[in-house]
């Protein structure tokens, strides 16, 4: 199964810690001097509605619908996750139309090549941009969940997964009893 | 990469955390495991450390100090000695000419520390010889100080932030804790799944209220009213602890007497609220075994502020929710040491420690120890007082110490003017703000991350902070420019480290003598009263239910309700009310240089408008528009939301353009001399071209910037031998 993180919104305050410590986490180390609001782009959105708090992101679909809809084979599932070779992005955002929860963005970035040491522009760069969970950071996971001040965040693998159904099926096996008594 | 402890230099919370520092630089911060945070931090904690070196994204730090020889003149920057020296020269003429009495000084609720505030009392009082020293909890909590003192014997949070989630009932009263204390929020929520019923009274739908079981939206400038229908309810449906009421609670003939007009009837005329949901609230509360009230500025900044303190402490009584662990009352504090300043007697009533300045004993207590002759016995002037103070002549100096009011008092043309009227303003901070450019001469002091001490989180536990990095510029540390202003008036004042003088106000502070810095030591927290060397302090208050009045018993207090002051006509229709955002804090002078807070949120901030208002105006979702009041007029950007309630709209007060507090009105409670920013009568513009809107914003917010920069740079230029 893939893992994918999720938000509770009964636990979510809105406080948007979760974006900055998304854009941080692929700054490529330039720090929080390097966040502006220009390029402040997280993978993770918090949404506020009138009654609703709570974080959108990926779902890392078993079926995605963004892997399906890429016609260059950009988006690929790898460590039990989606994942996007952004070398073969074309930014046609037919992915982005896919999508069903509207975590998929394709956003441009400056495409540079070296030279004889020289950095030379070569316009723009397409990128289908996505939570990641975060593989580069390897064994500390997500940034989101570990920075969420109320714990309202957290990372779903199939353990996890196990866990949360056999609770929910001993919730519905106690409330079958009420009924039936 | 090393590593220093600190104590987060925001909200009231007191989060425990670690500065990373490379090369000279504070890098990142990550939590510890401290008593109120429990490894948790917020956006601010995590991502709010890089003001310290020196951004410039909304203004500079201050590098050496500025003088101004005449108001028309531009700052040179001038040596540490000449700037001293005039300094001294100017209060010693001043309080020669004047008197004592027309000087005025502040304490800093934020990053500098308890040893500094203890260090600015002492030098009004002992070397100016006035009580005229205040510091921002008058515009803040000072109406539960003020209130529960005269109730309960003690302003302070009755309970520890962690018992919070202990407790088998939230009544969240006015307190927008998501966005005030987000870690302290995370422990209503585990309240919450611990089976505790939340209560949430407020005329928003903030975060707690989508939390909450019961939620009650009162009318804006309602709160006495449902207070006393409260008791009201508690008393008439036999719900109150009667044997609790009986043996440690006075006052309750005359108390039910005036709460026996609130019906839930009566009340919810003028709470427009549904009786029985009032009713519903108090049956909740009073079934819980355990229960806790918390309040923030939705209480405080009122005319009727300290009643309705003295009425929610009175909940409390009814149902003997006192004087055990996990019930209480609890003004959660919203700066990171605003208990602290408080602690430290900066205020114009208060000794170090809770001691009045009107006890001739104590007053003896304390000269003796300072060394001189005597110290003024007549309560000083509160920090809402001064701009009619000076415009009136009465206060002709004033040294402002890591404050801003020039952002955040109300009416700030009144503020303007008061400045201007005064013969000489110090200003001693880390940043050039509004306020230091009202200043004749301006005094750079070391910030948090630069310097170490104690600060008081909001739940009166002292914990130490260390110095992570050395600081950049010729500044000095907040004490020791104090210190050297009152050697240079007469008063030889030396320390050499914060400790010195720690324990030198330990001696003098029976309730604080026990908390000395080895037990604050790492993640160390010490919760006064501490008085013994062996005590660990007091995680809660009143144990055995003995309060701290005279005869010991819990002062059952109402009185009728008044409506708030402004009043709305057809020219200004709508109540503003000033609230804060998460991203951000107080003036902004600390988290509007910082990039990621100020990626999230940055001029001219927002107003807050329920859609059928909006719609009614013509005004749509992040438009710019103009909010006018009888005071001023300014421009910010229109958020429309459900979470709003129809008839007003809601500002936070931090944004230099959409300066809420030009708006707001200087109408006080009687007794906090609280200013009451939640209710100010106010008309909101849509604007046709919307491009010349978002222009003039980008150039007055450029205009704004501009200013202050150039009034430091300019400095550096004129004397390069100090630059």
């Amino acid at each position: 199964m893939n893992k994918f993180v999720t938000a509770n919104p009964s636990k979510c305050i809105g406080c948007r810690t979760c974006e900055i410590a998304c854009a941080l986490a692929h700054s490529e180390g330039a720090g929080v001097e390097g966040l502006a609001p220009g390029s402040f782009k997280p993978r993770i959105r918090m949404v506020k509605t009138a009654d609703v708090s709570t974080a959108v992101m990926c779902h890392h679909c078993e079926d995605a619908p963004c892997v399906n809809a890429c016609p260059n084979n950009a988006i690929v599932y790898r460590q039990h996750s989606v994942q996007v070779e952004q070398e073969r992005c074309l930014g046609c955002k037919n992915c982005v139309l896919a999508c069903p929860f509207g975590v998929m963005d394709v956003v441009t970035v400056p495409a540079v090549r070296q030279f004889a040491g020289m950095t030379l522009s070569l316009g723009v760069k397409a990128q289908a941009h996505k939570c990641d969970l975060c593989i580069e950071r390897g064994d500390a996971g997500p940034a989101c969940v570990s920075v969420c001040p109320t714990s309202a965040l957290t990372l779903m693998d199939r353990e996890a997964m196990d866990e949360t159904l056999r609770r929910r099926r001993e919730r519905a096996a106690l409330e079958a009893a009420e009924v039936a008594a | 990469m090393e590593k220093h402890m600190a104590v987060c230099p925001y909200c009231g919370t007191g989060c425990k955390l670690n500065l990373l520092v490379e090369g000279g630089k504070v890098v990142g911060a990550e939590p510890l495991n401290g008593v109120t945070n429990e490894g948790e931090l917020c956006l601010k904690g995590y991502f709010g450390y890089d003001f310290i070196n020196d951004t410039k994204l909304l203004t500079p730090r201050l590098r050496n100090p500025m003088l101004r020889r005449s108001r028309d003149a531009a700052f040179e920057a001038v040596s540490w000695d000449e700037a001293i020296q005039y300094a001294a020269k100017k209060l010693g003429e001043i309080k020669a000419k004047y008197g004592p009495d027309s000087i005025m000084t502040t304490g800093s609720s934020r990053g500098t520390g308890n040893e500094t505030n203890y260090v600015m009392q002492k030098f009004t009082r002992a070397v100016l010889g006035t009580n005229n020293v205040d510091n921002c909890a008058r515009v803040c909590h000072g109406p539960s100080v003020a209130g529960l003192q005269v109730t309960l014997g003690n302003g302070a949070m009755s309970n520890s932030i962690p018992e919070i989630e202990h407790t088998k009932c939230v009544l969240v009263f006015g307190y927008n804790v998501a966005d005030s204390h987000p870690v302290i929020a995370k422990r209503i929520i585990k309240a919450k799944e611990r089976g505790a019923k939340i209560i949430v009274c407020d005329p928003r739908k903030i975060e707690t209220a989508r939390l909450a079981d019961l939620w009650l939206p009162l009318n804006n400038g309602s709160n006495m009213a449902l207070v006393n229908a409260f008791a009201n309810v508690l008393i008439n449906e036999g719900l109150y602890n009667k044997e609790y009421v009986a043996s440690h609670t006075e006052g309750f003939d005359e108390y039910k007497k005036i709460v026996d007009k609130y019906t839930p009837e009566y009340a919810a005329a003028i709470t427009g609220l549904p009786a029985d949901d009032i009713r519903e609230a108090m049956r909740i509360y009073a079934a819980a075994p355990s229960a806790t009230i918390l309040w923030g500025m939705g209480v405080t900044q009122w005319s009727q502020g300290v009643d309705v303190v003295k009425g929610l402490s009175g909940l409390a009584l009814l149902t003997g929710n006192l004087g055990r662990p996990n019930v209480g009352v609890g003004p959660v504090r919203g700066q990171n040491n605003v208990q602290g300043s408080c602690d430290m007697g900066v205020l114009p009533t208060e000794f170090p420690g809770y001691q009045k300045v009107t006890d001739p004993e104590i007053r003896e207590k304390f000269a003796k120890a300072w060394g001189v002759d005597s110290l003024p016995g007549e309560i000083g002037y509160r920090l809402t007082d001064v701009p009619h103070l000076a415009e009136t002549g009465k206060l002709k100096a004033m040294y402002v110490m890591g404050e801003d009011p020039a952002q955040t008092e109300p009416d700030l043309t009144q503020v303007r003017k008061g400045f201007e009227a005064m013969e000489f303003v110090i200003v001693q901070d880390i940043f050039m703000t509004k306020t230091a450019m009202f200043a004749d001469l301006i005094l750079p002091a070391t910030s948090w991350g630069e310097h170490e001490g104690v600060f008081s989180a909001a739940d009166r536990s002292f914990q130490r902070f260390t110095k992570a990095v050395d600081a950049k510029g010729d500044v000095k540390h907040d004490w020791e420019i104090i210190s050297l202003l009152a050697t240079a008036m007469g008063y030889p004042m030396h320390y050499n480290n914060t400790k010195e003088i720690w324990d030198e106000l330990r001696e003098l502070c029976p309730i604080f003598y026990g908390v000395t810095y080895e037990k604050m030591e790492g993640l160390g927290a010490v919760p006064w009263p501490c008085r013994d060397l062996d005590s660990a302090g007091s995680k809660y208050l009143y144990e055995g239910n003995v309060f701290q009045r005279p005869g010991g018993k819990g002062l059952l207090f109402a009185t009728e309700w008044r409506p708030p002051q402004d009043q709305l006509t057809e020219e200004f229709p709508l109540i503003l009310c000033t609230v804060r955002e998460v991203g951000h804090y107080s003036c902004r002078s600390m988290t509007g240089n910082c990039a990621a807070l100020q990626t999230l949120a940055d001029e001219p901030g927002y107003v807050t408008i329920n859609p059928k208002d909006a719609k009614a105006l013509g005004i749509r979702d992040q438009e710019l528009v103009w909010v006018s009041s009888r005071r001023g007029k300014v421009i910010t950007r229109a958020s429309v939301t459900d979470r709003t309630n129809k008839g007003a709209v809601y500002m936070t007060y931090q944004w230099w353009i959409g300066a809420c507090n030009e708006l707001t009105i200087h109408a006080v409670d009687p007794i906090a001399k609280t200013p009451e920013y939640k209710y100010a009568a106010v008309r909101v513009e849509a604007i046709a071209d919307q491009i010349w809107a978002e222009n003039y914003v980008q150039q007055e917010y450029a205009k704004l910037k501009g200013g202050l920069s150039n009034a430091v740079t300019g400095a550096a230029k004129k004397a390069p031998a100090y630059a």
